[in-house]
């Protein structure tokens, strides 16, 4: 699969299939699930801190499944 | 290494010749040479996986379970109701569990900030490879080493404003009356008492691995910039923290994950006091399971910071990986 | 290191080797943090060896005349007595007699110290023994052979370690609860080798990547079973390094408080929850707290010396070898 993705670059994966940006992605989501955890400004950030690190976080896990 | 390996080879040429000796194998040896290759590696595998089945993920899904009721561990024989997602959406609501993440942020920011800047500073120094400097490298490890509970409780008594040495030295150095310097006991102070146990001890860590990683820079990197006429200063901007920052990265996350659950030294050093100035996230849980009783919720909470940890440790392994590959 | 390269064309000093000034100021700096890091330790072996009215006084002394105080009340409990019952006693059998009839006490027996250093030593060794052995031969499956769903059993493995312990805890203490496993040293001993084993797989996987497969294949070819290739070829040659991983797995559990603090209260309860309470009239008894202290922290002194080497790669899970 990655042979042929380097021998024809047109036949490449898009973006959303592929490991790194995907990763790239949940890291972000992460830590944006971090910043509304910590911040002391508004209680509904924080209510929905956890949605998004568990939704970071299964993604993470999903995608590093992925090929490169 | 190299050496061990040779000797190894003169044994592994020995071991040969022995083996050619023997006529025949033992038949024990021909039964257990039944085990194929699969059946050992899941043989061996096994047991690990039991026990951390048996001991980390049966009782985080009891957890999860348990998230979803009312249970209470000091009332064994009340019936146990399942209420939905109400547990998540108290804890999630409660200004104190959000006021004791905030306390967290603080701790893991400035921890992180200070252990960072003077590790790495650290890690410059000594890799000017000045005479000795195994010696000192060793000696400051030393901190990093020690069980945070015992050293931490110690430090209680460095901190009394009257009787100790922290006070004593501050107003000596500062002209404050020690009576001033209330480290513990007071509501500015104590956040400050636990960021500079907690840098004391963990900043040893992280000038560790930066070390490592000034030392992963080839030479003849800086020989080139030195062709460049590039300054110092931009040699250290340009090459220094760049090639450095992949180690200083996983310094950061690891001590980041560490210091979000911070516990040991919280618990002895304030116990979350004055009022609850310090109570960090593991203090809030420890207080909501294991002095309310209120299990259930605090299973919620519980599975909260495992989430979080579990997040920033699925980041800290890519970063273990793209260090390994250096 | 000490082969100072001679100065090429137009460049005043190598750039691999810092110039002698850079050196002594970084020396300079580098010694006055080692030598500010050490004060706390230092006060705590001072504080250890002084009595309790020097501990306390201010501003805090620096000469004293040292006093074994400190250790005797770490290992005894006392009565207060009056001083005639005092005179009357036959004389002082030990020091620690005499030190505390000094301050009209007399011994009324042992401290709880000991049976508490001695549950951390069962546990400590107990767990670390478990776990390296554990550790090791799951580490030699990952090395070796393709174990589906390897990464994803290693990451799980590894996140094992990284559960905020009070949130392990509250399952766990539910669990034991149920079994009767509530302050026992097997209950402590299983939950730390459950901990310590991710960090023995993952430095024990290093370890034995390092060795190259060709020995155990040449073995192997020559008659020797996979098990006796593993015995003979494999373990010898690992000794290093599951050596190294076994003081690592032995400090965590050596050091390890809040698990031991939540899930102990009496019979298996282990040193670093005990040191904390230890107390004396009025108050926390500073110089038995230093000496309770000072017992507990020289052993990881001289293993942190011994495992100086080795440390960059257990703290980084293997990750940094050198």
């Amino acid at each position: 699969m990655s042979d042929r993705t380097l021998i024809i670059p047109k036949k490449r994966r898009p973006f959303f299939l592929r490991r790194g940006p995907m990763e790239a992605l949940a890291v972000l989501l992460i830590a944006l699930g971090f910043l509304m955890l910590f911040q002391p400004f508004w209680l509904v950030l924080y209510t929905y801190s956890f949605v998004t690190l568990l939704a970071g976080t299964a993604m993470f896990t999903v995608v590093s499944k992925f090929p490169e | 290494m190299n050496s061990s390996h040779q000797t190894f080879a003169e044994k592994a040429s020995r071991l040969a010749t022995e083996a050619a000796v023997r006529a025949t194998p033992e038949p024990l040896a021909k039964r257990v040479r039944g085990f194929s290759d699969r059946a050992i590696a899941w043989l061996f595998i096994a047991p690990t996986i039991a026990l951390l089945l048996a001991i980390n993920i049966f009782p985080l899904f009891w957890a999860i379970y348990l998230s979803f009721t009312n249970y209470r561990a000091n009332r064994p024989n009340a019936e146990v109701r399942n209420i939905g997602l109400s547990n998540y959406s108290r804890i999630l609501n409660d200004p104190d569990i959000w006021a004791s993440m905030q306390t967290t942020a603080h701790f893991v920011f400035w921890t992180i900030l200070l252990q960072t800047v003077i590790g790495f500073g650290l890690a410059y120094l000594i890799d000017r490879k000045f005479r000795g400097h195994a010696f000192w490298t060793t000696l400051i490890l030393i901190p990093m080493m020690l069980s945070p509970a015992v050293v931490g409780n110690f430090w209680r008594f460095l901190y009394e404003p009257q009787i100790g040495l922290f006070a004593y030295a501050v107003s000596f150095l500062t002209g404050i009356p020690t009576s001033d310097i209330q480290m513990l006991g007071s509501v500015q102070l104590a956040p400050w008492a636990i960021v500079i146990v907690d840098t004391w001890m963990w900043t040893p860590y992280v000038m560790l691995i930066c070390l490592a990683g000034l030392r992963s820079i080839p030479d003849y990197i800086y020989e080139a910039a030195e062709v460049d006429r590039a300054s110092p200063w931009r040699q250290f901007w340009s090459i220094t923290v760049p090639m450095a920052l992949p180690f200083i990265m996983l310094a950061v996350l690891f001590r980041g994950i560490e210091n979000f659950k911070m516990f040991d030294m919280v618990n002895l050093l304030t116990g979350g006091g004055p009022g609850s100035t310090t109570e960090v996230a593991s203090i809030a849980l420890k207080r909501d399971a294991f002095e309310a009783w209120a299990t259930g919720r605090s299973s919620a909470f519980a599975i909260v910071l495992f989430v979080a940890v579990f997040g920033l440790a699925n980041i800290y392994v890519k970063a273990l990986n793209r260090v390994k590959q250096r | 290191m000490s082969t100072a390269k001679p100065a090429a064309g137009t460049a005043a000093h190598s750039v691999v080797e810092p110039s002698a000034t850079s050196k002594r100021v970084a020396a300079t700096l580098v010694i006055l943090y080692a030598v500010i890091t050490m004060v706390p330790l230092a006060w705590i072996f001072l504080t250890s060896i002084k009595s309790p009215p020097d501990s306390i006084s201010y501003p805090p002394k620096l000469l004293f005349t040292p006093s074994l105080e400190g250790y005797c009340n770490l290992f005894t409990t006392r009565t207060r007595q009056t001083p005639e019952y005092i005179a009357a006693l036959p004389p002082p059998e030990n020091t620690c007699d005499a030190v505390t009839r000094e301050r009209n006490m007399v011994i009324a027996g042992p401290s709880n110290f000991l049976p508490r250093f001695v549950n951390s030593l069962i546990i400590a060794f107990g767990s670390t023994f478990l776990a390296v052995g554990l550790g090791t031969l799951a580490a030699y499956g990952f090395s070796r052979f393709k174990v589906p769903l390897a990464d994803d059993l290693l990451f799980f493995i590894l996140s094992t370690r990284m559960m905020p312990p009070i949130a392990v805890a509250i399952p766990i203490f539910l669990m034991y609860r149920e079994l009767g496993l509530s302050d026992t040293a097997i209950g402590m001993m299983l939950l730390y080798t459950a901990v310590n084993v991710s960090l023995a797989v993952w430095l024990l996987k290093g370890f034995i990547d390092e060795i190259p497969r060709e020995y155990e294949e040449a073995a192997m070819i020559d008659g020797y079973t996979r098990l006796q290739a593993f015995r003979k070829v494999v373990l010898p040659q690992a000794t290093t390094g599951i050596a190294a991983t076994a003081i690592f797995c032995l400090i965590f559990a050596w050091n390890e408080y809040a698990f031991a603090s939540l899930l102990t209260s009496g019979s298996a309860q282990t040193a670093p929850p005990f040191i904390p309470t230890i107390i004396g009239e009025g108050g926390q008894d500073w110089p038995a707290v230093a000496a309770g202290t000072t017992i507990f922290l020289v052993p990881i002194l001289v293993f942190t010396i011994l495992l100086r080497k080795q440390l960059l790669r257990g703290i980084t899970f293997g990750a940094v070898r050198k």
